[in-house]
């Protein structure tokens, strides 16, 4: 209750720092904007050439970009802080303030700035697995519903693991660690079937850095794909374990944490 | 009641040597250079409830990393902390509640908010009560003048101004440690005076413990009744200020102006085997002496009557002096 408090508040005034510079703003929603409507297009195109994407047809494709835009605007929401975590906290000695109150440092950094603009992504994402979830004429139950949520909640929770297990590198090595940029690309390859990927790729997307597991299996069952039933299973597995693993190496870092000279 | 227990503590960092230029560079990536250094070495000292002490130290000498291990921030290499019953970097929930800290070089307020949100955002991390927080603000404000700086942004705040909400933002949890790494620096003279007079209230009203470091001595000398001297990551001394007065060779001088100009014998006033007499000008000398092993007043008395005296002054050797040597001498001196 008391963080929930907290998270509104860090919430708020992060809202009002931004407002202050309303044209910045504006700025940053219509470039967030203008890049989702890019990647519909390129969808579209790709489509008006071939019918069917193994198997798969275009508003399955859709449904799953959709979702995956649902996950991917909220995690940018609140991805904002663990992107510039080595550069902000560490190396200009930030982090010595978030060790200094009595919340858990991890929440500190993610809350204390998020990139609203995002949350245009999260709405695209909505609108856009509604209308597939109506044009195919989906099953819709109230435990199709609280599924789709749960979903969300773990694909977002996946997103935020993998990049807090990066973030926490920056704990052991001083120098700027270039590792986030490509990884966040490849949750683009989340974004299809990953039956259309070698074997290798379908691994790597499974079980090393579990994008699949945020947006295509998720998918499958609201789409009654049942062959991946297993998989879809296994998604609150996989990102419990992530979340695990990640506030794990993350609390290592906070124990080697060297803090900057003065 | 010891509040605060450091036994044995040691910091070891790694760090790594950087060759300079673009060849230097490139080296850098593929062989690293490692080399321990000793922040803090084999330090050990325990601080009483209601005390303030003076740590003190020149740069680099291990200061603000044993403020770090004391708030929690640094895990110590070696040896043991104990703190308000916590070890600092395990219980730091817990811990963290009960203290509050200061780093002069770095503001504990958001930058971007107005000073009063970040208070309403610490009442909130804090827990504070509505009643404690309105309390605790017409306190700062009263020796604190905080209430033209509420509505200010953190950025826009001068120094002075910012180290005052800082300050303030310390204590709203009714902390019962304060830690201050340099809260002074930077600061005129009249910021310095309303910031000690706030920490004598706190310390004395309140009997909150302060931890303080500082590179301004007169901040000890008003404040502190204790000090602690580190030195590259060693403690040369824990005592009173008027033990380290004592403990180390302290030289007093005396000065007298003549009523005529005279060439004085010295040896008529007896003194001569522990004092160092020298005539400066034609009315003015000075003597040199220890206070250890000679009274003032004696030296003083026999000067007047023996001379024509017209003004004598006596000066104490300074603190800063002190330490000064110490730091030259790297001397290891434990009270």
């Amino acid at each position: 209750m008391r963080h929930l408090s907290i998270l509104g508040y860090y919430f708020a005034q992060y809202i009002k720092i931004r407002l202050a510079y309303p044209g910045d703003f504006l700025i940053a929603v219509s470039t967030s904007l203008a890049g989702t409507v890019a990647s519909f297009g390129f969808l579209y195109i790709l489509f008006h050439r071939v019918s069917s994407l193994q198997g798969w047809a275009f508003e399955e494709l859709l449904f799953i970009y959709g979702f995956n835009l649902v996950c991917l605007g909220l995690f940018n929401v609140l991805s904002m802080n663990l992107y510039e975590f080595g550069e902000r906290y560490i190396m200009e000695g930030r982090f010595d303030q978030i060790m200094l109150r009595p919340l858990h440092s991890l929440f500190q950094v993610i809350f204390e700035a998020f990139r609203i603009e995002s949350f245009q992504e999260f709405a695209t994402g909505l609108v856009v697995v509604g209308y597939v979830w109506h044009k195919l004429d989906l099953p819709l139950t109230p435990l199709d519903l609280v599924l789709f949520l749960l979903m969300t909640v773990c694909g977002v929770t996946i997103y935020l693991a993998v990049f807090v297990m990066l973030s926490s590198l920056s704990f052991w090595f001083e120098d700027r660690v270039g590792v986030s940029p490509p990884v966040f690309n490849m949750i683009a390859f989340g974004r299809y079937p990953v039956t259309i990927y070698n074997v290798f790729i379908q691994f790597l997307l499974s079980w090393i850095i579990p994008f699949a597991f945020a947006s295509f299996y998720p998918t499958t069952y609201f789409l009654q794909r049942h062959e991946f039933s297993s998989f879809f299973a296994l998604v609150p597995v996989v990102a419990a374990t992530f979340v695990l693993l990640a506030l794990f190496l993350w609390s290592r870092g906070v124990r080697g944490y060297q803090s900057t000279g003065s | 009641m010891a509040v605060i227990e450091v036994s044995r503590v040691s910091k070891r960092f790694k760090t790594y040597d950087r060759k300079e230029g673009v060849w230097g560079g490139i080296q850098n990536l593929v062989r690293r250079n490692p080399r321990e250094v000793r922040a803090v070495d084999d330090v050990s000292f325990t601080v009483d409830a209601g005390e303030m002490v003076g740590y003190i130290g020149a740069n680099g000498a291990g200061k603000s990393t044993t403020i770090k291990m004391l708030t929690g921030i640094l895990v110590p290499s070696s040896g043991s902390i104990r703190a308000n019953g916590y070890v600092p970097y395990l219980d730091r929930h817990q811990y963290t509640r009960g203290i509050g800290v200061v780093f002069g070089q770095r503001t504990q307020l958001w930058w971007d908010i107005a000073v009063v949100e970040s208070f309403q955002l610490l009442k909130r991390i804090y827990d504070v009560s509505d009643r404690t927080f309105e309390e605790q603000l017409e306190i700062f404000d009263a020796v604190l003048d905080l209430k033209p700086l509420l509505y200010t942004p953190v950025r826009k705040l001068s120094l002075g101004e910012r180290m005052r909400c800082d300050l303030a933002a310390a204590f709203l949890h009714r902390p019962r440690i304060v830690f201050l790494d340099e809260p002074t620096i930077g600061l005129d003279v009249v910021a310095k005076e309303n910031i000690r007079q706030f920490l004598k209230r706190i310390n004395t009203e309140l009997r909150v413990t302060v931890v303080l470091t500082t590179h301004d001595l007169s901040d000890i000398e008003e404040l502190c009744r204790r000090v602690l001297i580190i030195d590259r990551g060693h403690l040369l001394f824990d005592g009173s200020l008027e033990g380290l007065r004592e403990r180390f060779e302290c030289k007093s001088q005396i000065v007298f102006e003549l009523r005529e100009p005279v060439q004085v014998d010295f040896s008529r006033l007896g003194f001569n085997a522990s004092v160092e007499f020298q005539q400066l000008d034609a009315l003015r000398c000075q003597a040199v002496f220890d206070k250890k092993k000679v009274a003032s007043a004696e030296l003083i008395k026999a000067i007047v009557n023996s001379l024509a005296v017209r003004d004598v002054t006596l000066d104490d050797t300074t603190i800063e002096e002190i330490v000064r040597e110490i730091y030259s001498r790297g001397e290891v001196a434990s009270a």
